[in-house]
């Protein structure tokens, strides 16, 4: 299936800010972020067609994915 | 500290803090080993000092009878992590009800100056009256343990904080400072000073690298008081780390807490300044006072872009690991690092650039270089400007001041200029005061007058709730952004029991990111009483002192005439939703209704209880 990945702050850094990616049926937002090899402790926010979601959520074909990092304060 | 007990909450009097009380008028000093009454006083900040300014009645903040008091908290000068906090608390000259009466305020800043004071022996100076000539007070560590001494100061009047610094530093070897700029000694005019605290980074390079105390004005207090600078001067007590100590500081660097915080090249997100990364996606970036307007432009000072032109260098305070902070300075045309800039955390970066229609980092960079160094709170100073500028807008045929429009470098710097120097109290005295002689209050972005800090009012309706600035005193800042809660029960529950425990980082001398998330009332705390003062506490009562601090804040607020209608949001934020933000409403007036109801059911009666029992 293909997922619209966006990345936002440090994860872009040696990665991309956009991408249509083929992931197997099923795939979860967890296991995209494994597979890209994004810090778990970085990782703050998770929007699946811009709509707050669990890494665990299961994606389906066509879905958009935003992943970005914490927010803590300033 | 004198420790007399290992049960902090059983015993409290049998732990004992070395107060300091100089009256400025003569000089007399007052030194006593004062028994804490409550866990509060054990833990130090604003949970001791706010209980001193309750027994006052003060009805402006520029009066004999209004206290200034320095003091630390338990874990200041210790081996725990992030344990640098100064505190300075006073009724504030810039965040009064609309009653007219000034609100108790306390400030808190880093850099080295904190240590520095602990290790004199000192706990607590405060000082009364004012001295009718400018001083500077020196805090020496002695073998008769603390001593004080007011000097003349007139050789440092008109100098920036950080030409201040640098000066005394000439004078005094092993020692730390704190100074106010060209702002406090204006105070008149000036209720927004800020006092500068030096950091090592600063004295070694004699770069302007300082930390600040920014909120409500405490800057401007200590110039009503006639002082300029305090120094601290011991010899550094460093203990030799401890397992326990070891393994807290560890998960304070590793922990999830402080990851964002981390420079890139440590793995981490690279400081406060990724904020705007985060925000940006939801067009949440503050832009031009608070509207942003849904396009591309606040990605200019993305770190991506600004790396490109800058050199970006991240640093730390003494001995922190979290290494939060990151400096600007000029590139050469070699790539070498040029002449230093300014820091570029969030707050002061955002308020000072993007929200006043400044794009271009360095111009950013000098703004708060000049903030600084005139020593002025950048979150407040960054508002006014944008108030100033968006009533401009408004306005082109009656502008206010020197006419300066959103975007306007060269304006917006002799506006700092002039309020720095004590010309312009329209900027000087804050956002409330200037909407109110305006008679254009709905956009002026404040709570209970104290500017709102670099995150859009409608991703946080629990600003209202905050206590001593806005994000720095309720953590529900992000909580939009972040976990997407929109429903009233969730924001209830937040703003009354979870998100209010940020305050007690401003009891026990820790920075907030230490752990963010969790607060104080953790085992990481727990562990590092035992260790370091062989205290035995359980996590919920540090927890149950921290709520009470906080309502004893509130509490005090109340009595400083206050209303629960001025615990509310600017006007446009629910008057004219802002359509470009894309992160559902939930500062309409049905959801602030509500939100306002629950939270009052559940601190009514706490409140009470408190008023009833403590403050008259
Ligand atoms: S977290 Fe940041 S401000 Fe706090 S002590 Fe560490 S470097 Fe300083």
């Amino acid at each position: 299936m293909q997922i619209t990945i966006s990345l936002h702050g440090v994860f872009r850094i040696g990665r991309f800010k956009e991408e249509v990616c083929d992931y197997p049926l099923g795939s979860t937002a967890q296991s995209i972020v494994d597979d890209l090899k994004i810090s778990v402790t970085l990782l703050g926010i998770v929007l699946i067609n811009g709509v707050h979601a669990a890494a665990e959520d299961i994606l389906h074909d066509g879905d958009s994915l935003m992943l970005l990092p914490l927010l803590e304060g300033g | 500290m004198k420790i007399e007990t290992t049960d902090p909450v059983a015993h409290p009097e049998l732990i004992y803090y070395r107060r300091c009380t100089v009256d400025l008028t003569n000089g007399e000093q007052k030194f006593e080993d004062v028994s804490c009454q409550n866990l509060e006083d054990v833990l130090g900040g604003f949970g001791r000092s706010f209980q001193l300014l309750a027994q006052r009645t003060i009805s402006t903040a520029y009066c004999d009878e209004n206290p200034l008091i320095v003091n630390t908290g338990l874990l200041t000068g210790s081996s725990a992590m992030t344990g640098l906090r100064t505190y300075f608390s006073s009724f504030s000259p810039i965040k009064g009800s609309k009653a007219g009466l000034p609100a108790a305020m306390w400030s808190t800043g880093s850099g080295k100056f904190g240590a520095k004071f602990k290790w004199t022996g000192l706990d607590e100076l405060i000082f009364e009256n004012r001295s009718e000539k400018p001083v500077y007070v020196l805090i020496k560590e002695t073998v008769n343990g603390p001593q004080i001494e007011l000097k003349p100061a007139d050789h440092l009047l008109g100098l920036s904080t950080h030409k201040k610094i640098m000066a005394l530093q000439k004078e005094y070897d092993n020692a730390h400072f704190a100074a106010i700029g060209q702002a406090g000694e204006n105070w008149q005019n000036v209720y927004m000073g800020a006092v500068a605290l030096s950091t090592e980074n600063q004295l070694k390079t004699g770069e302007d690298k300082l930390r600040f105390a920014g909120r409500g004005g405490m800057g401007s207090m200590m110039g009503y008081k006639n002082i300029i600078a305090l120094v601290a001067q011991s010899s550094d007590k460093n203990k030799p780390l401890t397992d326990a100590v070891k393994k807290v500081n560890r998960n304070v660097v590793k922990g999830g807490g402080s990851a964002r915080l981390q420079p890139i090249k440590r793995g981490g997100g690279g400081g406060t300044w990724a904020a705007y990364d985060v925000m940006q996606p939801f067009h949440a970036v503050p832009f031009r006072n608070y509207r942003p307007q849904g396009n591309n432009l606040p990605e200019k000072l993305f770190r991506e872009n600004v790396e490109k032109n800058y050199n970006i260098e991240s640093g730390a305070c003494y001995r922190c690991g979290i290494t939060c902070h990151n400096y600007i300075s000029e590139k050469n045309a070699d790539g070498s690092r040029g002449e230093f800039i300014a820091k570029f955390d969030y707050e002061p970066l955002n308020l000072l650039s993007t929200n006043i229609g400044i794009h271009e980092a360095g111009q950013a960079g000098r703004l708060i270089q000049l903030c600084d160094n005139y020593g002025m709170d950048a979150i407040s100073l960054g508002v006014t400007i944008s108030y100033t500028l968006s009533y401009n807008e408004r306005h082109p045929e009656k502008p206010l001041l020197n006419g300066a429009t959103f975007g306007d470098y060269e304006k917006i710097r002799e506006l700092i200029i002039n309020a720095g120097e004590g010309n312009s109290p329209e900027i000087g005295k804050g956002s409330m005061r200037l909407s109110q002689s305006t008679g254009e209050t709905s956009y002026a972005y404040h709570v209970k007058g104290l500017e709102l800090p670099a995150y859009q009012p409608e991703t946080n309706p629990g600003y209202c709730w905050a206590i001593a600035g806005a994000h720095m005193t309720m953590g529900t800042y992000g909580m939009l952004i972040r976990e997407g809660k929109s429903d009233v029960d969730s924001w209830v529950k937040a703003i009354t029991e979870e998100k209010l425990h940020i305050v007690g980082f401003d009891l026990i001398g820790l920075c907030k990111f230490f752990d963010i998330t969790q607060g104080i009332g953790t085992q990481m705390v727990v562990d590092c009483l035992k260790s370091e003062f062989n205290l035995e506490i359980d996590p919920n009562k540090i927890k149950e002192a921290v709520r009470r601090a906080f309502l004893y804040a509130m509490a005090l607020e109340f009595r400083q005439g206050y209303t629960k209608e001025e615990f509310s949001l600017p006007t446009e934020v629910w008057k004219n939703p802002n359509p470009n933000i894309n992160l559902p409403n939930i500062t309409n007036p049905e959801f602030m209704a509500e939100l306002s109801e629950k939270v009052w059911a559940v601190f009514d009666k706490e409140l009470e209880e408190i008023r009833d029992n403590n403050i008259s």
